[in-house]
C-alpha cells in the first residue's frame, strides 16, 4: 500500500492534537446525556430558583401593634400600618392589647416584629419602639424602615404632612436581583461546564490510562494541556452562552446593544478558558477522583462567592477582597455586568479581558511544568 | 553505514528507591522479529516497556529505538513506536472508528489518508463491520483488537504489546494470535516486543524469548533452542501389549534412557535426552524384540521447564524476586 499523506509535524501536529482532544471531549459529553443536562441545564434552573427565591418583595410579614397611647398620633400610626397592609401588602397586622401577649407571640414565632406605641406618644414625648425577631434580619430591617417612615409622617407638623403616608420601599436592591444575578449565573454555568469537561476529563483520562495513550504519541505536553483547556473552555462557553441567551430572553436588558452582547460572548469564552486552565492546574498531579469530590465544594465556594456574583465586591472585608481580586470569576462577572446591565462597550472591559487571558496563560504554563509525562 | 536495529538496549536499569525493577538489561531486536519478554509478575517487564516507550526515564544505561535515544530524542522515538498497554486506552464512549480517528490525529494523520488507514487497519483486525459501534459494547477480545489496530495505525517500526491477551478467553486469545500473522505478512519489517507470563503464548508467537526474573534477563534465545538446551530432556511413556522382560528392561537403560520407571509390567516411562533420539531407539528395540507398542506419549519440554531450570521455581507460582 502506498504511503499517502505524510504525517504532519510541528504546529500542524499540535493543531491536530488539540482537535483530537476536542473531538473526544465533545463526543464523550454528547454520548453522556446526564452530563449534558447537568452542565447546561443546572445553571438555568439555578437562575430561575435563586432568582425567584430572592427576587420577590416581602409580603404579609406578621406584625403585632400594641397601642398603649390611644391618642391622635397612635391612631395616625395605626392608619399607616393598615395602609402598608392594604397597599404594599408588606405586613399582616394584628392589634394586640398588651405587651406581654405580643412578646409571647413573637417568641412563638407568630409575629416577626412588635410595634409598641407607648402611653403619651407624641413628637416631643415618647416615640414608638420596635422589637424585631432578629433571627430574620432581612424582614426585620425592612419592617423597621417602613415603620420609622410611618412615624416620621405621623409625627410631622400637621400642615405639612400629606394625607396618606408615602411609603417607598421599592428602592430596596432586591427588585433588580434577577438582573443582577444574571451574569453570576452565566459564570456558574461556566464553572460547571469547565469542571465536567475540563477537570473531570483530565482526571478520568489519567485514571483510566487514556493519558498514557496520549503520552506515547508524538504530541507534546503543551499540546495536551492546550487541548484539554480548549476543550473544557468550549464546552464551558456553550453552557455559559446558553445561560446568557436565556437571560437575554427572560430579563429585559434593553441597554445592551448588539456590540455589548458580542463583547459579552467574548467575555464568556475568556472566562471559560481561565476557569478550564485553573481546573487543569489543580489536577495536574491529581491521582484520584476522591480529590475532585473533596475539592469541588471548596473550589465552588472559593471561586463563586468572592466573585461578587451574589453580593457586591465593595462590601467585602480586605482579606476577602484580595481573594476576590485573584478570582477570574470576579472579572467575568464584572465585565458581564458592565456590558449587559450598564450597556458598556468592549473598551470598558479590556482590562478584565487582559486579566483573564493572562490568568489562562499563567495557569497553562504552570500546568505544563507540573504535568508529569512519567505517570 | 548499517541502519540501526529497531531496538538496542544496553545495560538498562531502573530503580525505585532501593528497589531495582530492572537490572542492567541488554538485548537487541532486528526488523521483523517478535521478541518476547517472559517472566512472572514483578519481573520488570512492564517497567522495561515503559522505559522503551519514553514513559519512564531509566536510572542508568541506554536504549535506542530505530537509533533514537529514549531519553534524548523522545519525540522521534514516539513517532517510531506503537503501543498496546495494559491500561485501558480505548474511550468507551467513542465508536470504533472515532477511537482510531482521535489516535490518528495524535500522529499527525488527517483527512483522506487517515480515513484510508482506519479502513485498512479495521479490516485487518476484523472490526470493519463494527466501525460504528460504541466501544463500550465490544467484547474484551474485540476491544483488544481495536487497541492493536490503534497501535499500528500510524505504521510504527516497533510495536510494544504489554500482555496482549491477559484476561481473554482462549478463543479470543487464538484470534489475537492469528492477527499477528496477518500483521507480519502486511509489514514484514515490523519489530514486535511482547510481554507475557503465558508460556504457550511466548512459545507460539515469539521468534526469540528473553526470560526475566527479578529484573534480570536469565536467558535469551529462540523458544526451540531454549528447550533444546534443557538438561532435563523429554519424558517418554510407553505401553506394550505384554510384560517387558528383565533383559529388555536392561536394554532400555542401555539405549540412554534415564530415570526409568515401571508403572506396571507393561508400562514404562523414562527421560530421553533431547536431540539423541533416545525415545525412538527404545521404541525400535522393543519392536525388534516382538513387543507391540499400544501407546506412546512424549511430553515435550516446555518453557515452563526452561523457567524452572533457571529459577528453581514454577513460573505461575513464582513470587516477585526479593
Amino acid at each position: 500500500m502506498s504511503d499517502r499523506g505524510r504525517p504532519a509535524r510541528g504546529p500542524m501536529l499540535a493543531l491536530l492534537g488539540i482537535a483530537a482532544i476536542g473531538q473526544r471531549a465533545f463526543l464523550t459529553l454528547w454520548r453522556q446525556p446526564v452530563l449534558v443536562v447537568s452542565t447546561m441545564i443546572f445553571p438555568v434552573v439555578y437562575l430561575v430558583i435563586l432568582g425567584n427565591a430572592m427576587n420577590r418583595p416581602l409580603e404579609l410579614v406578621p406584625l403585632a401593634v400594641v397601642d398603649e397611647a390611644g391618642n391622635a398620633y397612635s391612631a395616625e400610626c395605626r392608619r399607616g400600618v393598615l395602609a402598608l397592609q392594604s397597599g404594599r401588602r408588606l405586613v399582616s397586622a394584628s392589634f394586640v392589647g398588651d405587651r406581654a401577649a405580643a412578646l409571647d407571640g413573637l417568641r412563638r414565632g407568630r409575629y416577626r416584629g412588635i410595634w409598641i406605641l407607648p402611653f403619651g406618644l407624641s413628637p416631643t414625648g415618647p416615640a414608638p419602639s420596635f422589637i424585631g425577631d432578629n433571627t430574620d434580619r432581612f424582614s426585620v430591617e425592612t419592617l423597621e424602615t417602613a415603620l420609622q417612615q410611618i412615624w416620621r409622617e405621623a409625627s410631622a407638623p400637621r400642615d405639612v404632612a400629606p394625607a396618606v403616608p408615602a411609603v417607598q420601599l421599592d428602592a430596596y436592591p432586591y427588585l433588580d436581583y434577577l438582573t443582577y444575578l444574571g451574569p453570576a449565573v452565566v459564570c456558574l454555568a461556566i464553572f460547571m461546564g469547565s469542571m465536567v469537561s475540563g477537570g473531570l476529563q483530565v482526571l478520568e483520562d489519567r485514571m483510566y490510562g487514556y493519558h498514557e495513550g496520549y503520552l506515547v504519541t508524538p504530541i507534546t505536553t503543551g499540546t495536551l494541556v492546550a487541548g484539554h483547556v480548549l476543550a473544557g473552555a468550549i464546552v464551558a462557553s456553550l453552557a455559559g452562552g446558553l445561560v446568557l441567551a436565556a437571560i437575554l430572553v427572560i430579563t429585559p436588558l434593553s441597554v445592551a446593544g448588539s456590540g455589548s452582547v458580542a463583547a459579552a460572548a467574548a467575555t464568556v469564552f475568556l472566562t471559560s478558558t481561565a476557569i478550564a486552565a485553573l481546573w487543569f492546574l489543580l489536577f495536574a498531579r491529581a491521582r484520584s477522583a476522591s480529590l475532585l469530590r473533596g475539592m469541588f465544594g471548596i473550589i465552588n465556594v472559593l471561586l463563586f462567592f468572592p466573585s461578587g456574583a451574589l453580593y457586591p465586591v465593595e462590601s467585602y472585608p480586605p482579606w476577602l477582597a484580595s481573594l476576590s481580586a485573584a478570582d477570574p470569576l470576579t472579572y467575568g462577572v464584572r465585565a458581564l455586568r458592565n456590558l449587559l446591565l450598564r450597556g458598556a462597550t468592549a473598551h470598558a472591559v479590556y482590562s478584565d479581558w487582559v486579566f483573564l487571558a493572562t490568568f489562562t496563560l499563567v495557569c497553562g504554563v504552570l500546568t505544563k511544568v507540573l504535568f508529569r509525562r512519567e505517570v | 553505514m548499517t541502519s540501526p536495529r529497531p531496538i538496542e538496549v544496553e545495560r538498562l536499569s531502573r530503580k525505585f528507591g532501593a528497589f531495582v525493577a530492572d537490572d542492567e538489561i541488554s538485548f537487541s531486536v532486528p526488523p521483523g522479529q517478535i521478541f518476547g519478554l517472559l517472566g512472572p509478575n514483578g519481573a520488570g517487564k512492564t517497567t522495561l516497556i515503559r522505559m522503551l516507550t519514553t514513559l519512564l526515564p531509566p536510572t542508568s544505561g541506554t536504549a535506542r529505538v530505530e537509533g533514537h535515544d529514549v531519553v534524548r530524542d523522545k519525540s522521534a522515538v514516539r513517532r517510531a513506536i506503537g503501543t498496546v498497554s495494559q491500561a485501558q486506552t480505548t474511550d468507551e464512549n467513542l465508536t470504533v472508528r472515532e477511537n482510531l480517528a482521535v489516535q490518528g490525529k495524535m500522529y499527525g494523520l488527517w483527512g483522506r489518508a487517515l480515513r484510508e488507514r482506519i479502513e485498512h487497519r479495521l479490516k485487518q483486525v476484523g472490526l470493519w463491520e463494527r466501525r460504528g459501534q460504541i466501544a463500550r459494547h465490544l467484547s474484551g477480545g474485540m476491544r483488544r483488537r481495536l487497541e492493536i489496530a490503534r497501535g499500528v495505525l500510524h505504521r510504527p517500526r516497533v510495536l510494544f504489546l504489554d500482555e496482549p491477551t491477559t484476561g481473554l478467553d482462549p478463543q479470543s486469545r487464538r484470534a489475537i494470535w492469528d492477527m499477528f500473522g496477518e500483521l507480519r505478512s502486511h509489514d514484514p519489517e515490523l519489530a514486535i516486543i511482547l510481554t507475557t507470563h503465558q508460556m504457550e503464548e511466548a512459545d507460539h508467537l515469539c521468534d526469540r524469548i528473553a526470560i526475566l526474573d527479578g529484573g534480570r534477563i536469565l536467558c535469551e534465545d529462540s523458544p526451540a533452542a531454549l528447550k533444546r538446551g534443557l538438561t532435563t530432556g523429554e519424558r517418554v511413556e510407553l505401553e506394550t501389549d505384554r510384560a517387558i522382560s528383565d533383559e529388555d528392561r536392561r536394554g532400555i537403560a542401555e539405549e540412554g534412557a534415564t530415570d526409568v520407571r515401571f508403572a506396571s509390567p507393561t508400562r514404562v516411562s523414562f527421560t530421553a535426552k533431547p536431540g539423541e533420539a533416545t525415545g525412538r531407539r527404545v521404541a525400535r528395540l522393543l519392536e525388534i524384540e516382538g513387543y507391540h507398542i499400544v501407546h506412546l506419549t512424549i511430553a515435550m519440554a516446555t518453557l515452563e521447564d526452561v523457567f524452572f531450570s533457571f529459577t528453581g521455581r514454577a513460573l505461575r507460582e513464582a513470587p516477585p524476586a526479593p
